[in-house]
Order: structure tokens, then sequence, then C-alpha cells
């Protein structure tokens, strides 16, 4: 049973722990089993978009739009509810429809113009978070201040907790779960691995391809809607810059994940595992006294660590030739 | 026989990679046309030449992203690199440093920084927008860091006047830019160890084995798109004679999107300094053009996503096309070679 559980989630799982460990005795505080949960609030956006970035990356692609997906489908939103005066949640549920049909853009350009993924998800990036601006623009509300006067019942959705446990954890552990089945128990899911492995392979083994890979963005799309709902609804108000900052989070989640960055390799749970490791951390070095501009430091450092450890038995290796650099003249097809 | 096809492949895909800087090109003047008919001030000399001046950070910031891209790797740390290397100098500038001191620094900055960027990439096997991913988060925390998060003020008068210098009345920067990246061009696309950089992005293996230093030559890109950063960030300083924490924010997006617009493709080995350079004046000239056609500003990022999408898309599909017609050309003659010889 134990060998079944990939190595590296054994790896994030000691880190999580000694994370805890050494933050709580740093600030005991930080073993307040409320505090903790309650800050899911802080990183389950970027969560939930990461289990299904996970996919993408999973089919060899990459999706860089979620971040200004949130900002879109947060101003949607928003202007649905408040300026045309529809139901708050007809008017999320069309804002995350919105989300997957940006996603469903970038999967069809992506697999039938097989244009690299990270060219058209930057063009999504600019062209959602521009939307978003043009959207706010007409409905002439202020670009700083945002729409706000939501109803307690919709702030609640992300607020609120039930039986003593924060909505954003439920949702988090329900995305994770629909992630977890969808990649690991179901055919969809082998068809998401065999895409990434070898495109060609599974294309002559009877795969679409491209219906997988489109699928998976526009996956990718509607997590990146729900989530920019549960932000709107955590911060009260809408904007057109909600989650401009979540790119390098998104993706240092997926990656120290476990998930190989050119496809083929990863899973959902790391992802999950790793997003915690990266929420904790912030919290952890914020109540340690550390400032919140400062932290990008350590989740970047995180980033290129992790990557370089999962290299595998190479890195030492990698670290020797490092050291005696003049020695190595490059160009070791071996390497 | 298939010698002398080869030679013909190769010359129509030189004439094709023509193609596509043309096309960016006709593209910029197409942009400049429509706007001026709306607006013919657009049109003016002082206004192109104005556009080109504002464009100048982005010619060298796509400049030095072309080479990384060439080789088939990507640098997203470049805006934090100008955001360091300008906040750096323009601290020394304004302590009373002199401008020779301050510009050494930031090119040293930006070299350092690269050759950390290139060494991840190519010994820890790290890929290249995950390192580079990294590195923008570390090296903004740095500036953050060193400015305290203040913004840089109060640069000396005579640094500021570097970028208002004029000669035959046309800015001196301008000038040096536009030279630079010809010469450059020339430099990539004619000499022997320039031709390497796109050797390595096309085929890598390939590059390995006819003894192209593989790994050196990407430490190099690095380097030099690290410097050329620090150098944008230099005319940052002096143009806008302030540097703000936010300096260069999201500034990298805007150049990969100048560079592929201008026919550098990600995947390496395709593109040119000059089409990466029209470009990045295409990515900046579509900011005035909305002030000329008083379209209202918050259009300007729907805009240039979507232009991005378009060209992109369209270039691939009518490349595909191409291709489809050269190989179906290739069959046919191939089977009539067989017939003659049977």
């Amino acid at each position: 049973m134990l060998k079944k559980i990939p190595k590296w989630n054994v790896v994030l799982l000691t880190t999580l722990l000694a994370e805890i460990i050494i933050f709580g005795l740093i600030n005991p505080r930080f073993w307040n089993i409320n505090i903790l949960l309650n800050s899911f609030n802080d990183f389950v956006g970027i969560a939930i978009i990461a289990f299904f970035v996970t996919f993408v990356i999973i089919t060899g692609g990459i999706d860089i739009s979620g971040g200004s997906i949130i900002g879109l489908t947060s101003v949607v939103t928003g202007l649905l509810a408040q300026v045309y005066g529809l139901n708050i949640w007809v008017a999320a549920l069309l804002a995350v429809l919105v989300g997957g049909l940006c996603g469903l853009l970038n999967g069809i350009l992506i697999a039938y113009s097989k244009v690299q993924a990270m060219v058209i998800t930057l063009g999504g990036m600019l062209l959602y978070s521009g939307i978003a601006l043009v959207l706010v623009g007409f409905s002439g509300a202020s670009t700083y201040e945002g729409i706000s006067g939501f109803s307690q019942e919709f702030i609640n959705l992300a607020n609120g907790n039930l039986l003593g446990i924060p909505h954003s954890v439920i949702v988090f552990v329900v995305m994770l779960l629909i992630a977890y089945v969808l990649l690991h128990w179901t055919r969809y899911g082998r068809y998401i691995y065999l895409t990434g492995i070898n495109q060609n392979s599974a294309e002559y083994s009877g795969i679409n391809t491209r219906k997988i890979i489109t699928s998976t963005y526009v996956l990718s799309g509607l997590s990146a809607g729900i989530a920019g709902i549960i932000l709107t609804s955590y911060l009260g108000s809408s904007r057109a810059d909600f989650g401009a900052e979540y790119l390098m989070p998104i993706l240092t989640a997926v990656v120290l994940g476990g998930t190989l960055i050119t496809g083929g390799k990863g899973g959902v749970v790391g992802t999950a595992l790793a997003s915690i490791i990266i929420g904790f951390l912030k919290l952890g070095l914020q109540m340690g006294g550390v400032q919140t501009q400062y932290i990008g430091l350590a989740t970047g450092m995180l980033l290129i660590i992790s990557v370089a450890f999962m290299g595998g038995q190479k890195f030492k290796l990698n670290v020797r030739r490092l050291l005696n650099l003049k020695k190595d003249r490059g160009g070791n097809l071996n390497a | 026989m298939a010698h002398i096809k080869e030679v013909k492949d190769m010359s129509k895909v030189k004439s094709m990679t023509k193609q596509r800087e043309f096309r960016t090109l006709v593209f910029l003047v197409l942009l400049f046309v429509i706007v001026g008919l709306v607006n013919a001030d657009f049109i003016s000399s002082g206004n192109i030449l104005n556009a080109t001046k504002n464009s100048l950070l982005y010619i060298v910031l796509a400049v030095g992203m072309t080479f990384v891209l060439l080789t088939g790797e990507i640098d997203i740390s470049i805006g934090a690199v100008l955001g360091l290397s300008a906040s750096v100098s323009g601290v020394i500038l304004r302590d009373g440093g002199s401008i020779f001191l301050a510009v050494i620094i930031a090119i040293m900055i930006g070299g350092v920084i690269g050759l950390i960027n290139g060494l991840g990439v190519t010994k820890l096997k790290i890929s290249s927008f995950i390192m580079t991913l990294g590195m923008l988060e570390i090296v903004r925390v740095t500036q953050v860091m060193f400015t305290n998060g203040k913004w840089v003020e109060n640069l000396p008068e005579n640094f500021k006047h570097i970028s208002r210098m004029n000669m035959f009345g046309i800015n001196v920067l301008t000038i040096i830019v536009i030279l630079a990246v010809i010469l450059i061009h020339f430099y990539l696309s004619n000499s022997r160890k320039g031709r390497y950089f796109a050797a390595i992005g096309d085929n890598e293996d390939g590059a390995v084995l006819i003894g192209i230093p593989v790994n050196r030559y990407k430490v190099i890109a690095f380097v030099i798109s690290g410097v050329l950063a620090s150098i944008a960030g230099l005319i940052f300083a002096s143009q806008i004679g302030f540097i703000s924490t936010t300096a260069g924010l999201g500034i990298e997006m805007t150049v990969i999107a100048a560079a592929v617009l201008g026919g550098v493709s990600l995947r390496g080995g395709i593109g040119s300094v000059i089409g990466a350079a029209i470009g990045a004046i295409i990515m900046s000239s579509i900011n005035s053009a909305l002030v000329f056609l008083k379209v209202p500003a918050f259009w300007n990022s729907a805009i240039s996503g979507s232009l991005l999408i378009i060209i992109v898309v369209a270039d691939a599909l009518i490349a595909r096309r191409a291709n489809n017609r050269t190989r179906k050309e290739r069959l046919n003659a191939r089977i009539l070679n067989y017939k003659e010889e049977v």
C-alpha cells in the first residue's frame, strides 16, 4: 500500500509537517487549527486553478491565462448581478461558463492551429484581462474600487463555515476530489497521460488527442471561473485586476507538486500538497514577522530548488558538474 | 539531385522567414496609415520619431529576448532585471556617483543574473520557464529590499539629458539602438558564431553532433538577455526620470508578445532581431494609436491580446499550408522522377 504513494508526495508531506512544526515553534499561534483552516481562504483560488492546470501541463501544454480569467469572471459576476440585476447565483453560474468559454477558445486554438500553448495563453491573458477592463470601463464603475454591494448570502459562499469547517476548505476538498477522480480513476485521465507522454502514439492508438487537449483547457478555464467567484465572494467586490498576481503561485504549486513541465508525469495530490505548503509558508512567514513583499523570495527559491531536486538522482551529478565548470565544455549528449 | 533539392528547400525556408518579417513590417505600416487616415497627426514625422523613441525600451528588451528564444529557451526575468538595475544605478546617480560607474554596475547586475539563469538551465537542467520565473520573483524582492519599497527620484539632470539628446533632429539613443539592431541582425544571420544560436534552437542534438558548444551558447544568450535588460533599465531611468518599485512589472509578457509578433518562434531556431524590433514598435504603438483614435485607454490590452492571437494563428495556418504544398510538390517530383527512371 505504501509503495503505491509516489515518493515525491511523501517528500511533500514531510515538508508540510516540518513546516507546521517549525512555524509553530516560532509562533505557537500557528498551531491553532482555526487559523490554519481559515488560511485556506487565501490560497483556495490558486489551488483549484492549479489542480486543472496540472491536467494541462500533463498533456504537455501550459496555461498562463488563469489569473486573468479570475478577473474577467469576477467582473462578469459583478456586472450581471449589480448592474443588470440578475439573480446572483445565475450570474455566478454564467460567469463560470464565461471562464469555460475562455478556456475553450484557448484549447481550440492550441489543439487545432498547433501554435505553442504559451503564445496562445499569453494572448489570452492579455485579451481576457483586457475584456474585463473594457467591461468595467463601459459599466462606468471605478476601476479602483470595483463593483461591491453583494448580498450576504453570496459573501457567505467563501466566508461562512459548515460545522466549524470554513467553506473554502470544503471547496478545496471537493475540487480536489473531482480532479483526482477525473485524472486517476477514469479512462479520460489515462488519455490525458497518454497524450502527454507521446501525442503521436496516442493519436495512432485511436485517441482524439485534439479533443483531449481542448478539454483540459476548458477544465482549467472553468476552474479559474470558480476561483473568480470564490475570490469575489471572499473579498466582497469584483475588480478586473483580481488574480493578476496568481500566475507565479499557480505554476509553483503545479511544478512543486511533482508534475513535469514537459508533460506526461504528475498528479493532483502533489499539486494539492504543494499549494498547501506554499499557503502555509506565506502564513508562517507573516506570523514570524516577515513583511508580505519579501515572501516572493521564499516562493521563488522554493520553485527553483524543488525543480532542481526533481531532476532526480542526476541532481548531485549536476551540482558536481557545476562546481568544475571549466572541465565541461558543454554539449555532452548523455547529459 | 537530392543535394540540389536541399539547397532549394533551404532557400525556400529563407525566403519564408523574410516574408514573415515583411508581413510584420506591412502590418506596422498599415497600422500607421489607417490610424493616420483617421487622424493625420499620427503620421507626422514628429510623432513617428516619438513612437520609435517610446519603443526603444521594448526594442532593446525584444532583441535580448530573441537571443534566448532562438536557442529554444525563454527568459521571463527581464522585467525584474530592468527594475533592479534601474533602481541600483538610479541610487548611485542620485548619490552623486558618475554615470560611467552606474552603467557598469547595471550591466554587471544584468550579466550576473543572466549567468545564473543560464547555468541553472544548462547545468541543473531546470526548464528555462521555471528557472527565470523563480528568478523574476527573487530579483523583484531584491529590488524592494534594496530600495526599501521607496521610489528612486531626483536623478541628476545630466543623466536625464542623455535620452533627450538630438542629432540631425533625431534622438541619439534611437540612432544608436537602430544601428545596433542592424549590426546584431547581420551577426546573427551572417556570421558563423551568430548562426549557432538559431542552430541550437532548430535542432539541439544536431548542434551537439556538429560540435557547437551548446551549453556555452545558451549561457551566452541568457547573459546577453540580462545585459540588454539592464541597458533597457538605464534607458527607462533616463527617459522617465524616476524609478518606481513596479518599474517593468509585467513587461516580459509584452516583450515576448512583441518577439512573437515579429516572427520569432518560441520553439527556437526561427526569427530575427529586426522582426522582433518591428514587433516591439507595434506593441508600443498600439498605445499611442488608441490615443490618436480617441479610443479609451482601457481597450489597450484587449486589442493587443487579440492582435497577438489573430496574427500568430493566421501565420501558423499560412505556414502549414505552405508546408503541405511543398511536401506535395516534393512527393510529386519524386514520383515523376521514378517514372522517368523506369
